[in-house]
C-alpha cells in the first residue's frame, strides 16, 4: 500500500501472530501532548479547588449559592414574621404571592392538588377549615403540622419566609372553589383579617 | 482470501509452518477447539435478542406505565436489572468468551488447556444467566447496579470465572507455542484478573439465613458501599466492556482488514495507561454526593487523564485501516468495526466530559447517562460483537455466510437505531437537567413539580423506543443470517491439524537495548529516548506470569490508594448522633424497596445545589447512611429523589399512590403496585434479618437494646399496627381493594415499605435521637396515652418505642 511514510511500514521481526502483523509507527504527537496536558491539569485543579483557604470546594460553592439565592428571594423583604398582619400583607401582592405559589407547587400539590382543590389532603379552595380559625394559623399549621401528623410540619424543610408566603398563597385560595374539589371538611370561619 | 465473506470463506488458512530459525526438534501436532467458540457465539446471539427484547419492554413501560398490567414480575424496577445483566453478562459476556476462545488458541498456537474446563465454563455461565432470569423478576436482588445477583450466584460467578475460565486461559498461556504474547492477550489477561478482583471485593456480604428467602447484606454501608460499588461498576465497564473488546478488536480487525496493526508501541502505552488509570475513575459516578470530595476529585481527574489512553485504542483501530478503506465500503464486517470503534472514541470522549463536575451537575441522574451507556453498549460492544460474528460464523461453521446483503441491512438498521436512540436520550437528558435546575427571577424553582419534567421528555421516550426497535430489528435480521449460515454447515466439521515446535525447543530471543541515536545530548536524554522505544516491553511479552503479576500490581495499587482512605479515615464519614438503626419493620420495608428495584428510578441523594435542596430538602450527609446495607443512592431520577421523603406525605397518600400512581400524581409514569397491599410482609425472616444486621455492627452502642428474635417480630408488628391505625384515621376507614373488599393492611408489604419511606431522611432532625428500645413492658409501659408526647423522650417506654413510627413517620 502506498502511504505517506512508507519507511514506517516495516514490520519488526517476529511481530507476526496468526498472520497478524504490527507496525511500530511512532505515537502521534497530538496524542502524547494531550495526554501530558491532562496529567498536568491534575495538580493545577487540585491546588485551585482544594488548597487550604481557596474556599472553592463544593460545599463552599453551595453555601455561596444558597446565600445568593436567599438574597435574590428575600433580600427586599427581610425576615418575615408568621403573624396575621404579615400573611395578609402579601395576599394581594402578585409578585410575592408567586413565591408562595412556587413553594406550594413543589411541596404541597401531592396532597392538596395543583389548584389546592384537595386530594389526599383537604380542599383549600372552599370556605371551611379544620385546623385554622384565623389567617396566622395557616402559617402555624404549615410550620408545625396538624391532624396528628397527617399534615406534616415543614419548619425544618422551608425557610421561615417561604412558610409565611405559602400561607399567604393558601389564604388567597379561599373561595376560589377549584373544580373537582374534595368534600368540604371543618367549619366556616370569619373572613381573613390582619388583626 | 482477499475478502472475508465470499464463497471461499473456508476455514482460516493453516498456520505457517515452523519458522526457519527454529531448531530441528520435532514439531508438535495439535488441533483447535472450535466447538466452544461456536457454542459461545450462538449463546451470544440468543442472549443478545433476549437482552434487547427486555430492554425494549422496559423502554415501552416508561411512557406506558400500566403496560405491566399489575403483574409484579415485569415492573420496570424488576426487569431493568434483568435487561442490564442480560446485556452485559449474557450478550457481551458470551461475545467475549467466543472471541477469547477462538483467538487465544490461535495466538498461542495451542488448544485450550482443558476441554473439560471449557465445557464447564460454557455451561456454568449459561446456568448463571438462567439463574439471573429466575431471580431478578422475583425481586431476589442485592440492590446494587450490575451486581444485583444474590450471593449463591455470586459464588457461582467467582467459580466459573476464576476457576474454570481463568485457569483454563492461564494454563493455555503457559502451554503456548508462540514465544511472545500478542497485544490482544494482554487485554484478555487484564480482563480476567481484574473482573475477578472487582467481583469478589464488591460482593462481600453477610447472608441472611432464613428458609423463606435468598438474601444478603453487603458488609459495606452507605458511603463506603457506594465507593465499593462504583469502583466495581465503573471498572466493570472498563474490564468487562472495554479491555476484552479492545483485545477482540486487536485480533479480528486486522484479520478482517488484512492489514498490519498501526503501532505496536502505541498499544503498549495505551494498554498500561488504560489499566492503571481506569481503576481510579469510579468516584465520578458519585459527584456531588455524600462521598468525600477528595475522592470525587480523584475520580474526575483520572477520568480526564483516561481520555487519551482510551483513544489510543481507537487510533490503533482506525489507523490499522489505512490502505483498506476501500474494503470498508463493501465489507459489512469492516463497517461494523469502523462504526463500533468510532462509537468507542465518542463514548470515551463523552465519559471524561461527563466526569467533569460542572458537566456532571447537569447530566447526572438524567437520560444523558442512559444515552452514554447505550452509545457504549450498543455502539461499541454491539457493533464489535456483530462484526466479529459475521467474520467468525463462516469460519466456525465452515461454510459461506448466508447473505452479505442481509449483513449490510443489519448494519444500517443498527446504525440508524443507535443514532435515534442516543440522540433522543441526549435531548431528554439535557432537557431534564436544565428543567430541574431552572430558577425564576424570584428565586423559586421554575418547574417545582417533578412530574412537569417527566412530561417534557415523554416524546423522547417514544423516539427512543423507535431507535431501540430499529436496533433490535437489525439484530433479528442478523439472527436469521446466522441461523441460515449455521444451517448450511457441513455434516461433519473438518478438524485441521496444526504443527508447531514446543516452546522449550524454540530459542529465547535476546531483546536488545537499541543503541543511543542522538549525539551531543545528555546521557539522560539518550537513556530516555532508548527507554521510550519500549524495547524492554518485548521481554515482558515472553513471560505471562510476570506480565499478569504486573497487571495485578497496577490494578491493586490504584485501588488501594482510593479505597483504604475511604475506610480508615474517620473524618470521611462524620457520625451523626441522631442517626439510628432501622427498626425491624423498617428493615423489612427497606428490603421490599430493594426487591422492587425502586432504586432504578428513584435516587436517595440530595446534592448540594440550590435547585436540589429547594426541591428535596437539606443536602444528604455522609453520616446519614451508616446503616444502609446496601446504599440506595441510585443513579437515575426517572422519578423524584426520595432521600427526605420521610414525613412529607401521609401513609394514606402512599397507599393511594402505590395503587394508582397516575391518579395521585397526574402524568406520573410510575407503574401501579396494587400487589403491595395484597402481599404479606415476610415477618418470619425478621429475626434472621436483624441477626445479619447486628453482625455488621458488632460494637455499635445503638444496638444495645435492639430487639432480637421473637421480640423483633413483635416490635415490627407493633409498629405496623401503629402505622395502620394512623392510616385508618387518614383514610377515614379501611383500605378497599379493586374488588371492593376491605383489607387490613397491618401485615402488608405496603405498611412495611411505608414504615421505611417515612423514616427516610428524618433522623437528622430528631433531637434528641429516638433510640429503639426493647418491647417487653416495663412498669412505665402502662402509660400509653402519652404516645404523642413520649417519642422524643429517651426512656424505655413501650409507647415511646411505638411513637417512633409516628416521629419518623407521620411527622408528629
Amino acid at each position: 500500500m502506498a502511504d505517506h511514510k512508507p519507511e514506517l511500514n516495516e514490520v519488526p521481526d517476529g511481530h507476526n501472530y496468526d498472520g497478524i502483523q504490527e507496525y511500530d509507527n511512532p505515537i502521534p504527537g497530538w496524542w502524547s501532548w494531550i495526554f501530558v496536558a491532562t496529567i498536568i491539569f491534575t495538580p493545577v485543579y487540585i491546588i485551585w479547588f482544594h488548597a487550604p483557604g481557596m474556599d472553592r470546594n463544593l460545599l463552599a460553592q453551595y453555601d455561596r449559592a444558597y446565600a445568593a439565592n436567599l438574597e435574590q428571594q428575600f433580600g427586599e423583604i427581610g425576615e418575615l414574621l408568621p403573624d396575621a398582619e404579615t400573611v395578609m400583607r402579601f395576599i394581594d401582592d402578585d409578585k410575592w404571592l408567586a413565591v408562595g405559589r412556587a413553594t406550594f407547587q413543589t411541596h404541597c400539590v401531592s396532597c392538596h392538588g395543583a389548584a389546592g382543590e384537595g386530594a389526599s389532603g383537604v380542599n383549600l379552595t372552599d370556605n371551611v377549615y379544620k385546623n385554622v380559625t384565623n389567617v396566622a394559623q395557616i402559617a402555624d399549621v404549615i410550620a408545625n403540622g396538624a391532624a396528628g401528623g397527617a399534615m406534616p410540619p415543614w419548619k425544618t424543610k422551608l425557610h421561615p419566609n417561604a412558610v409565611v408566603l405559602t400561607a399567604s398563597y393558601v389564604a388567597s385560595l379561599r373561595d376560589t372553589n377549584a373544580p373537582g374539589g374534595r368534600q368540604p371538611e371543618g367549619v366556616e370561619i370569619p373572613p381573613w383579617s390582619a388583626e | 482470501m482477499s475478502q472475508a465473506l465470499p464463497a471461499d470463506a473456508a476455514p482460516a488458512p493453516d498456520e505457517q509452518p515452523a519458522q526457519d530459525d527454529t531448531t530441528n526438534a520435532g514439531l508438535e501436532s495439535f488441533t483447535y477447539d472450535d466447538k466452544t467458540p461456536r457454542m459461545f457465539l450462538i449463546a451470544m446471539y440468543v442472549w443478545a435478542l433476549v437482552a434487547f427484547l427486555v430492554g425494549l419492554l422496559a423502554a415501552v413501560e416508561l411512557p406506558f406505565p400500566s403496560l405491566n398490567g399489575g403483574i409484579e414480575y415485569i415492573t420496570f424496577g424488576r426487569i431493568r436489572p434483568l435487561h442490564t445483566n442480560a446485556a452485559i453478562f449474557a450478550f457481551a459476556g458470551n461475545a467475549i468468551f467466543a472471541a477469547i476462545y477462538y483467538s487465544t488458541q490461535r495466538l498461542c498456537k495451542a488448544r485450550m488447556w482443558s476441554d473439560a474446563l471449557s465445557k464447564l465454563h460454557f455451561w456454568g455461565w449459561q446456568l448463571i444467566i438462567v439463574s439471573a432470569a429466575l431471580t431478578l423478576p422475583f425481586g431476589i436482588t442485592q440492590g446494587k447496579e450490575y451486581a444485583e445477583l444474590e450471593w449463591p450466584i455470586d459464588i457461582a460467578i467467582a467459580v466459573v470465572w476464576a476457576g474454570f475460565f481463568g485457569i483454563n486461559f492461564f494454563m493455555t498461556l503457559i502451554k503456548r507455542r508462540e514465544r511472545h504474547m500478542y497485544v490482544a492477550l494482554w487485554f484478555y489477561i487484564a480482563t480476567i484478573v481484574t473482573v475477578a478482583i472487582l467481583h469478589i471485593f464488591n460482593n462481600i456480604w453477610v447472608p441472611v439465613f432464613s428458609g423463606t428467602l435468598i438474601k444478603s447484606y453487603p458488609i459495606y454501608a452507605g458511603v463506603q458501599d457506594a465507593m465499593m460499588q462504583w469502583w466495581y461498576g465503573h471498572n466493570a465497564v472498563a474490564f468487562f466492556l472495554t479491555t476484552p473488546f479492545l483485545g477482540l478488536m486487536y485480533y479480528f480487525l486486522p484479520k478482517a482488514a488484512e492489514r498490519p496493526v498501526f503501532s505496536y508501541r502505541l498499544s503498549i502505552l495505551h494498554f498500561w495507561s488504560l489499566v492503571f488509570i481506569y481503576i481510579w475513575a469510579g468516584p465520578h459516578h458519585l459527584h456531588y454526593t455524600a462521598l468525600p470530595e477528595w475522592a470525587q476529585t480523584l475520580g474526575m481527574l483520572f477520568s480526564v487523564m483516561l481520555w487519551m489512553p482510551s483513544w489510543g485504542g481507537m487510533i490503533n483501530g482506525l489507523l490499522t485501516l489505512r490502505g483498506a478503506w476501500h474494503k470498508v465500503t463493501t465489507d459489512p464486517i469492516l463497517k461494523f468495526f469502523v462504526v463500533g470503534i468510532t462509537f468507542y472514541g465518542m463514548s470515551t470522549f463523552e465519559g471524561p466530559l461527563l466526569s467533569i463536575k460542572a458537566v456532571n451537575s447537569l447530566s447526572h441522574y438524567t437520560d444523558w447517562t442512559i444515552g452514554h451507556v447505550h452509545a457504549g453498549a450498543l455502539g461499541w460492544n454491539g457493533f464489535l460483537a456483530f462484526g466479529m460474528m459475521y467474520w467468525l460464523a463462516p469460519r466456525l461453521f465452515q461454510t459461506r455466510l448466508y447473505s452479505v446483503k442481509l449483513a449490510s441491512l443489519h448494519f444500517w438498521l443498527a446504525t440508524l437505531g443507535i443514532l435515534v436512540y442516543v440522540i433522543s436520550m441526549y435531548v431528554a437528558g439535557i432537557t431534564q437537567g436544565l428543567m430541574w435546575r431552572a430558577i425564576e427571577d424570584n428565586g423559586t424553582l421554575s418547574y417545582g413539580t417533578f412530574v412537569e419534567t417527566t412530561r417534557a421528555v415523554l416524546p423522547m421516550y417514544w423516539i427512543r423506543i423507535v431507535g431501540g426497535a430499529l436496533y433490535m430489528a437489525g439484530a433479528v435480521v442478523g439472527g436469521w443470517n446466522l441461523y441460515k449460515t449455521w444451517a448450511s454447515r457441513p455434516d461433519e466439521y473438518e478438524q485441521r491439524v496444526h504443527q508447531a515446535p514446543p516452546l522449550r525447543d524454540q530459542p529465547v530471543p535476546q531483546e536488545d537495548r537499541p543503541e543511543p541515536r542522538m549525539v551531543g545530548v545528555l546521557d539522560m536524554a539518550n537513556r530516555a529516548d532508548v527507554w521510550s522505544t519500549m524495547w524492554w516491553h518485548r521481554a515482558w511479552e515472553r513471560m505471562p506470569v510476570k506480565f499478569t503479576a504486573l497487571v495485578i500490581v497496577a490494578v491493586v495499587v490504584a485501588s488501594l490508594f482510593e479505597l483504604i482512605p475511604t475506610f480508615v479515615i474517620r473524618s470521611n464519614v462524620p457520625t451523626i448522633a441522631s442517626v439510628q438503626p432501622y427498626t425491624p419493620l423498617e428493615l423489612v420495608g427497606r428490603d421490599i424497596y430493594i426487591a422492587e428495584g425502586c432504586y432504578n428510578c428513584h435516587s436517595q441523594m440530595i446534592r448540594p445545589m440550590v435547585a436540589e435542596t429547594k426541591r428535596y430538602g437539606e443536602y444528604s450527609k455522609p453520616g446519614e447512611f451508616v446503616y444502609d446495607h446496601p446504599f440506595q443512592w441510585g443513579s437515575r431520577r426517572i422519578g423524584p429523589d426520595l432521600a427526605r421523603v420521610g414525613g412529607r406525605l401521609t401513609h394514606q397518600w402512599h397507599v393511594w399512590h402505590f395503587e394508582k400512581p397516575q391518579e395521585a400524581t397526574p402524568g406520573s409514569i410510575m407503574p401501579p403496585y396494587p400487589f403491595l397491599m395484597e402481599k404479606k410482609a415476610d415477618y418470619k425472616s425478621i429475626p434472621a434479618r436483624v441477626a445479619a444486621t447486628m453482625v455488621l455492627h458488632p460494637n455499635d452502642p445503638n444496638f444495645e437494646n435492639y430487639p432480637v428474635g421473637q421480640d423483633a417480630v413483635d416490635h415490627a408488628r407493633a409498629q405496623a399496627t401503629q402505622i395502620h391505625e394512623e392510616f385508618l384515621v387518614q383514610n377515614a376507614g379501611p383500605y378497599v381493594n379493586a374488588d371492593g373488599e376491605a383489607v387490613d393492611l397491618t401485615e402488608s408489604q405496603a405498611v412495611a415499605l411505608i414504615a421505611y419511606l417515612q423514616r427516610l431522611g428524618t433522623d437528622i432532625y430528631a433531637d434528641p435521637p429516638v433510640k429503639i428500645e426493647p418491647l417487653p413492658a416495663t412498669p412505665d409501659a402502662t402509660v400509653t396515652t402519652e404516645a404523642d408526647e413520649a417519642p422524643r423522650e429517651d426512656d424505655a417506654d413501650a409507647s415511646a418505642l411505638l411513637g417512633q413510627a409516628a416521629t419518623h413517620g407521620g411527622g408528629r
